[in-house]
């Protein structure tokens, strides 16, 4: 498996947004330290809304931009469980 | 002639703007605006780019002042904004950020020296200046212009607030979840709070949780202009909103199903405008009472054969209606849906034969179509893009699109096909693209 690098968390969030965003990609190629928006994935603030709805329901975790760590949160999937697993209430 | 002043009935020290960044009053954005205005080059044109609501706004006065026409360019995307500015010879970009665009001069809106006890009188503008042109997408593949007046956008701003009761010295704070670059956006989050004296939020909260705390700060009644993604989104996340507050939603149909748990919920009205870039907000109605569209007041809208054109003292031509639409005897009228070539995503409006254009305009593409499928189960619905490019790879051709097109039209997916199913005359039936999607999409196992 080349997933030895990414955690458990991140495999089901990669999961969790190919399924929510309805991408084209393998959520096992996603890599865990590239960007999600702007170059990346390609993701704009559209997908971030409908990516926070996805993961308060999935994880009770509610996103907010003026959160001042919002760009590094949404700057990678890694940097995005990392959050997730401090925040989840579920 | 008919002439208006820069701002409605605020007192000096009122709040005009607030943001997490503290409280921005009446003389600080009259000071604010006179020094950007002092310091502006003196060029017929100022693309503004601001994404701070009170920048823009500094921008934009400062713009009037110098009897400058602001550029509202409908997105951010490097190639839109050069053909922009190649097309108003002149132009520069107005910023409130470090983010300049290659081959624009750009002029910082901020930071500004001292704010010096603001003096003057408030200027008044003539209801004929052209202060604005927002843009559209037209079947070229370029940017269709469409100005507007100081009349237009005043009078616009009189008649939504009228409609939906704000009274002359009420508190009352509006929250914005739209771009103030946008037609909607600059009417209803810009100047109708400008017009009738009333606070605006400076940000462009994107969450539920960020438009949350934006209205648990606002000060007085509130108004949150927004589109129903984001009300879709508010209510999905069963956010709180302090009760007593007006929604006012636009730029793509809202349901009466979600109107009424909107109002339940936020125990809010909600309340729909109808209207389109080359004429403005025409027509209001609350969601839950019906269909029928009630046009603003001095807005007519005439049955013109098949099609229908809007008619009111600030607009210099009748208005062709770009949505499929029946008039009553009463003036009012349903909406039945856009004419084929035009789509709405998440709120944008956009021609599927500029799109077309734009993706054959790309090396190596030998043909292609954009495809808007039925709505899903999301928040909003994206286009798909069929492309017969041998050599190219999806991803090659998506880095060039993006270049040309909004994010928001970005194609997902962009597929690569040996051939379209084009007929016999060369023509594209939507039937024949919509089974092409179906099949796509039941081969990768998502729902259609």
């Amino acid at each position: 498996m080349e997933q030895s690098g990414s955690s458990l968390l991140e495999q089901d969030l990669a999961k969790l947004i190919v399924q929510t965003l309805k991408l084209k990609a393998d959520p096992a190629a996603i890599e865990p330290e590239a960007a999600l928006f702007g170059e990346g994935l390609g993701l704009d603030s559209i997908d971030a809304l409908e990516l926070s709805l996805a993961i308060s329901q999935t994880y009770g975790y509610q996103l907010k931009s003026s959160d001042p760590q919002i760009k590094t949160i949404f700057s990678s999937l890694r940097a995005l469980a990392a959050a997730i697993e401090k925040n989840r209430t579920k | 002639m008919r002439e208006s002043p820069l701002i409605g009935p605020y007192d000096s020290n009122d709040v005009l703007a607030w943001d997490q960044r503290g409280p921005r009053t009446v003389h600080r954005f009259l000071a604010d605006a006179a020094s950007l205005a002092e310091s502006l080059p003196d060029r017929p044109t100022a693309l503004n780019l601001a994404t701070n609501r009170y920048e823009f706004l500094v921008g934009f006065a400062a713009a009037i002042m110098r009897r400058q026409v602001t550029l509202l360019p409908q997105s951010r995307a490097p190639q839109t904004l050069l053909r922009i500015a190649g097309e108003f010879a002149g132009s520069y970009a107005l910023t409130d950020r470090d983010d300049a665009i290659e081959g624009i001069d750009s002029i910082s809106i901020q930071p500004r020296g001292g704010h010096a006890a603001w003096q003057g009188d408030i200027l008044r503008i003539p209801s004929d200046q052209v202060v604005a042109v927002a843009f559209t997408s037209g079947s070229t593949g370029r940017p269709v212009p469409n100005k507007k007046t100081w009349g237009a956008l005043t009078a616009v701003a009189q008649a939504t607030g009228a409609r939906l009761g704000i009274k002359a010295g009420e508190r009352i704070s509006v929250v914005a979840t739209v771009p103030h670059q946008h037609m909607f956006g600059l009417e209803a989050s810009v100047m109708l709070p400008v017009v009738h004296g009333l606070a605006m939020h400076a940000g462009r909260p994107l969450f539920p949780a960020d438009i949350g705390s934006a209205l648990a700060d606002a000060a007085g009644r509130w108004i949150l202009v927004t589109t129903p993604l984001h009300l879709r989104a508010c209510v999905a996340e069963g956010l709180r909103m302090p009760p007593g507050g007006l929604i006012l939603s636009a730029t793509a149909p809202l349901s009466r199903d979600l109107a009424q748990q909107a109002e339940r919920h936020f125990q809010a009205e909600v309340h729909e405008i109808f209207g389109f870039a080359e004429a403005g907000s025409i027509a209001e109605r609350r969601t839950i009472d019906g269909d029928r569209w009630r046009p603003l007041e001095s807005v007519r809208i005439e049955q013109d054969g098949p099609s229908c054109r809007v008619q009111a003292w600030y607009l210099s031509a009748p208005v062709p209606v770009p949505d499929r639409i029946t008039v009553d005897s009463e003036g009012g009228f349903i909406v039945h849906g856009r004419e084929a070539d035009q789509v709405n995503v998440a709120g944008h409006r956009v021609s599927l034969g500029d799109l077309n254009h734009t993706l054959m305009q790309i090396d190596g593409v030998q043909d292609g179509v954009f495809f808007l499928p039925e709505e899903g189960a999301g928040l909003v619905t994206r286009l798909m893009a069929f492309v017969v490019a041998p050599g190219k790879t999806s991803d090659e051709i998506q880095r060039i699109l993006r270049a040309h097109v909004d994010p928001v039209f970005m194609p997902r997916p962009l597929v690569c096909v040996p051939s379209l199913p084009r007929n016999a005359t060369g023509k594209l039936p939507r039937e024949s693209v919509s089974e092409l999607a179906r099949q796509w999409l039941e081969r990768e196992g998502h729902d259609a």
